[in-house]
């Protein structure tokens, strides 16, 4: 018997074979994202883990950092104040292994191209570092195809990163210009590989790779740095200490501190430093050392995500499943009171309403296995390697990712039967019989509102929401993917607004020059010479008190929300500081306020290595990636008793940076280059977040289909009474064209609000101290995903007419009197 | 009395896998303006099909018809409903009445579909079918026989010359089904409304003007009873 129902379902099921093909197209695209998604998650998340690793394969990552931001410490210093830390090591379950000076200095690549026959240089900022075989952070060359060669040994030597030799087509043997602050010097690439600092290849604070060719990082023997700068041996400006194991660390994305030890151990060394060394000096651990962070978070990010967004289509697909089934009960109501009333038990009924989702979810999540195998991981991992740069050495076990993510998505999609079974065996033959199960009140307070319109629209309205669980059901189903994929659009137009929008926008410069310190001068001389304009830029990091998070202190020339500064304030409430005040005046960003509850008129207190300055908060600005503190350009210059760390220049028409700026500048920024390269990346993006968009609105209009055809074919007796009593079919056409108007209308302003609130959360959960943004609300987005709503719901218009035209009046004349 | 329709050899035959059904089979019908004419026949006589023909829903296979004059149009469903809008008035077994509108509303929303509101005309005819006092009730909220009798206001709400009723009362108890009538007869002669009903109830007659009996496609008899 059990059989027999089954097949008795599954052939009114196949009647609908389109709807049926959505919904286990729905189950594959579930299982197909989710196991690419976690395939993708469990490589990255492992694979940084083993690189970091404290062992011959891996390169043995600092656990603590401590760094001079402001100058240079000389051989003795460098190696007194590893002595200071070992014999001041606090009382600790943490053991000392190895400290290890080292020399990292911001500079230049001159780099040559060749663009229609004319050769030219173009001036990429850098940053070197001078480590030799390391027992600390070494280089990582791994045996991949990406990389070969050894590490620099000689001072003429350097290993050069991967993303520099593919990027800018620098080899094994090639000679490459280089310079930090003192001049250009040569050096032969002896080697091509990575280090843990710029294994995501961007420079600091970027939320986005660089472009090839924008960006340069090298790494060169102690001796060869040093020759570079013109040094003396020995010299260093960062310290690194490594711990016996791998201590807990503070992870910032959670509440509470999982590395207590390590916490106090920092501040235990940071205390020791400050005791010994004048020049402010940062302690950190690796949540602070940017690249270190931003690729946890983002695998941390891909594994938060998996199940959800798995459980999300699938419920999308189980919310149509569900739709189906319900109506599918509707409509064999009168077979199923006839088997009722031949004596069939209810629970007889319900295992077919159960089978029919199951059926659905093996065969939809068999073929997601297939392809995501197949396609989807491979896909995932290449996009990865693409993007970053960095090569997968092993890719992870995906078969028992497969079995968890398809327990998930049959577990959901089968739930979707157990509603409409357990309807189906209550129903109660003699109301169905008596056609009483039909009969149903509309709601009175509609009525009273609609009352006053014409009966047309009324009816129109009411008829909208006549199936309110239907209706509900489907906007959540049309929300969700909306959701899944609104979200993406979002949070791409979000990123692009604080990259592309706020340099465009906020930044009234052409060139940034750092310089070394004093060397603003040169650099001042260079502008003059030009007939350029400049404002000197101070940015030094910070702490707030007992807190070792680095904030960037920026002190800048001439504070101000107009065009008329070189950088543009977006203040978001306050006022603008004055200078020169007892307490500094200044403004912070909104994700310090939010991190640290610092608000409008607080008098706080920063850390400037040993100096401690109280600042008074005049001000609140937004759009900053980073946290940061604006300053007047005087008043940080008087705390930590330097003028400037970079120039910002506008130049002339025709006037064009040259080889004697980079000479003397540690690095040149280019905003057209800036803008270029946020640009390239978004643009490398666009075609994956294409495809995902036009997937999230491939499902919302399947969702929305389903709900709009059921609710036709539910109306063809009410509409074949109008056209036999004379409807013109044009007159129901705009009545249909009403009801679908309102219901894409609410659909896609619900669709919407659950974008933004998705977005939110997701933000919400992937925001921490060194990257913050909120949700940027571009109406041109908010119209795309309303529009794209509406659009469907009103495309069903012409189908709903063509339906109508078809109908055959007398057979409906009789189904009306019979 | 002029005639309103003229029924000339009409025939209906319907192709199926088995052979060919005549549902009509040379029917010649004259009515006129004002009469109440009953068909009466057993099932698959052809007087649905009869109905269906009068009404424009269905295009004979072959035979005129012409309504006041003018020939009715076949095979162009846009054409037909105009016709139906303009003249025909339809009444259903099941009422199929709109749930999601009240009684007025579903009288109004025929007459807005028809391109004439006229919200006094309509509580005119609700108040002739004995109902002004539940013109704000939704149809699940009135009983079987009322909802009848909206059906027939509904059905006079865009003046019709030409009132149809394909078994009307068949869902009604003798009693109800005997003062839906008498309402149906008070409200085609206060309009002048001329009327065709298809029924298998014999009792019905009496409230008829003329009676015929169909079968097998053909009008077997054919006569005046007032």
């Amino acid at each position: 018997m059990l059989v027999l129902l089954t097949k008795r379902l599954a052939r009114s099921l196949l009647r609908t074979k389109l709807r049926l093909v959505a919904v286990s197209a729905m189950v594959m695209v579930a299982v197909f994202a989710g196991i690419s998604f976690a395939a993708y998650a469990h490589t990255v998340s492992g694979m940084y883990e083993e690189i970091y690793e404290d062992t011959d394969k891996g390169v043995n990552l600092p656990d603590v950092w401590v760094e001079n931001p402001s100058g240079i410490w000389d051989a003795d210093t460098s190696n007194s104040l590893c002595e200071e830390i070992s014999v001041e090591w606090p009382d600790s379950t943490l053991v000392l292994n190895d400290c290890e000076p080292r020399l990292r200095l911001d500079g230049t690549m001159f780099l040559h191209e060749m663009h229609d026959g004319i050769e030219s240089e173009k001036i990429v900022p850098a940053v070197w570092h001078g480590i030799d075989e390391g027992r600390i952070d070494r280089v990582w060359i791994p045996n991949h195809d990406c990389c070969s060669g050894r590490l620099a040994s000689t001072d003429s030597e350097i290993v050069i990163d991967q993303r520099v030799a593919s990027g800018m087509r620098v080899g094994l043997g090639d000679n490459i210009s280089i310079g930090a602050g003192s001049g250009r010097m040569s050096f032969t690439v002896v080697g091509i590989g990575f280090q843990s600092n710029h294994l995501y290849f961007g420079q600091e604070g970027s939320l986005f790779p660089a472009e090839p060719g924008t960006f340069a990082t090298g790494y060169l023997s102690s001796s060869g740095l040093e020759r570079l700068a013109n040094l003396t041996p020995g010299s260093s400006n960062i310290i690194l200490i490594d711990v016996l194991g791998d201590p807990d660390y503070d992870i910032p994305s959670t509440d509470e501190n999982e590395g207590t030890e390590l916490t106090s151990l920092v501040s235990s060394i940071d205390e020791t430093i400050s005791n010994i060394e004048e020049n402010p000096t940062l302690v950190y651990d690796r949540s602070q050392v940017f690249s270190v962070e931003i690729l946890r978070a983002d695998a941390e990010g891909a594994m938060m995500f998996y199940v959800p967004i798995t459980g999300m289509i699938a419920a999308i697909a189980g919310i149509t499943i569900f739709l189906s089934l319900q109506r599918l009960v509707q409509s064999q109501s009168r077979e199923i009171a006839i088997l009722r009333t031949l004596g069939i038990p209810r629970y007889a009924i319900m295992p077919a309403y159960f089978l029919m989702p199951l059926a659905i979810g093996v065969i939809g999540g068999s073929l997601g296995v297939i392809l995501a195998v197949t396609l989807g991981v491979p896909g995932m991992l290449d996009f990865y390697e693409e993007i970053l740069g960095i090569p997968i050495l092993e890719a992870t076990d995906i078969f028992p990712l497969a079995i968890q993510i398809i327990s998930v998505t049959i577990l959901v999609v089968m739930a979707s039967g157990v509603f409409p079974a357990i309807q189906a065996s209550r129903l109660q033959p003699l109301e169905i019989m008596r056609g009483q199960h039909e009969i149903r009140i509309s709601s009175r307070r509609i009525q009273a509102l609609t009352s006053r319109l014409p009966a047309t629209v009324g009816l129109t309205v009411r008829s909208s929401i006549r199936k309110p669980t239907r209706l509900v059901f489907t906007f959540l189903a049309v929300g969700l993917s909306m959701l899944l994929f609104g979200s993406t659009l979002l949070m791409m137009s979000t990123m692009e607004e604080i990259t592309v929008g706020s340099i465009e926008e906020n930044q009234n410069w052409d060139v940034q020059a750092n310089v070394p310190l004093g060397g603003e001068g040169e650099v001042i001389e260079w502008v003059d010479e030009k007939g350029a304009e400049y404002e000197k830029l101070l940015i030094f990091p910070a702490n707030p008190v007992n807190d070792s998070r680095v904030i960037s202190a920026y002190g800048v020339e001439e504070i101000s929300t107009g065009s008329d500064s070189m950088i543009v304030i977006d203040l978001r409430t306050g006022s603008i500081p004055e200078s020169g005040k007892q307490t500094s005046e200044v403004l912070i960003d909104e994700g310090l306020s939010h991190f640290l509850g610092w608000g409008v008129g607080d008098t706080r207190t920063l850390v400037f290595g040993s100096e401690l300055k109280s600042v008074e908060i005049v001000g609140i600005t937004q759009g900053e990636l980073s946290r940061t503190v604006y300053f007047h350009r005087s008043d940080l210059a008087d705390v930590i008793g330097i003028e400037a760390t970079s120039v910002l220049i506008d130049l002339p028409d025709g006037v064009e940076t040259d080889s004697k700026l980079g000479e003397i500048s540690v690095g040149l920024t280019e905003k057209d280059d800036l803008i270029s390269s946020y640009e390239s990346i978004i643009e490398q993006q666009q075609s994956f977040l294409g495809a995902i968009l036009f997937l999230g609105i491939i499902i919302a209009i399947v969702v929305l289909f389903n709900t709009l055809l059921m609710n036709l074919s539910e109306r063809d007796k009410e509409i074949a009474t109008l056209r036999v009593l004379g409807a013109p079919i044009k007159r129901l056409g705009w009545m249909m064209f009403g009801e679908h108007l309102v219901i894409g209308l609410i659909g896609g302003i619900l669709a919407f609000l659950f974008t933004l609130a998705g977005t939110q959360a997701m933000i919400s959960s992937i925001v921490q101290w060194s990257f913050f943004m909120t949700v940027t609300v571009d109406p041109i987005v908010a119209a795309q995903l309303i529009g794209v709503v509406v659009v469907t719901s009103v495309a069903l218009t012409p189908y709903g007419m063509w339906r109508i035209s078809r109908m055959d009046l007398v057979e409906k004349v009789k189904d009306l009197s019979q | 009395m002029e005639n309103i329709l003229k029924m000339r050899n009409i025939r209906r035959h319907y192709v199926m896998p088995s052979g060919t059904v005549k549902a009509l089979d040379g029917i010649d019908l004259e009515v006129r303006e004002g009469e109440r004419i009953i068909l009466l026949g057993p099932s698959g006589s052809g007087k649905t099909t009869l109905l269906n023909c009068l009404s424009a829903l269905d295009s004979p296979t072959s035979g005129s018809y012409s309504f006041s004059g003018s020939l009715v149009p076949s095979n162009d469903s846009e054409k037909m409903t105009k016709f139906r809008r303009e003249n025909i008035g339809y009444v259903f077994q099941f009422f199929n009445l709109l749930q999601d509108l009240t009684v007025l509303e579903n009288l109004l929303l025929i007459q807005e579909l028809s391109g004439s509101r006229d919200e006094e005309r309509a509580r005119e005819l609700l108040g002739l079918v004995g109902l002004a006092n539940e013109i704000h009730r939704f149809p699940a909220e009135i009983s079987g026989g009322q909802q009848q009798r909206v059906a027939i206001a509904r059905s006079l709400a865009k003046t019709p010359r030409l009132l149809l009723g394909d078994e009307l009362t068949g869902n009604l108890d003798s009693k109800t089904s005997t003062a839906v009538m008498e309402v149906l007869v008070k409200a085609c002669e206060a309009e002048g409304i001329t009327c065709v009903f298809v029924t298998h109830d014999e009792s019905l007659v009496e409230f008829a003007t003329r009676v015929i009996r169909i079968d097998s496609g053909k009008i077997l008899s054919d006569e005046n009873v007032e």
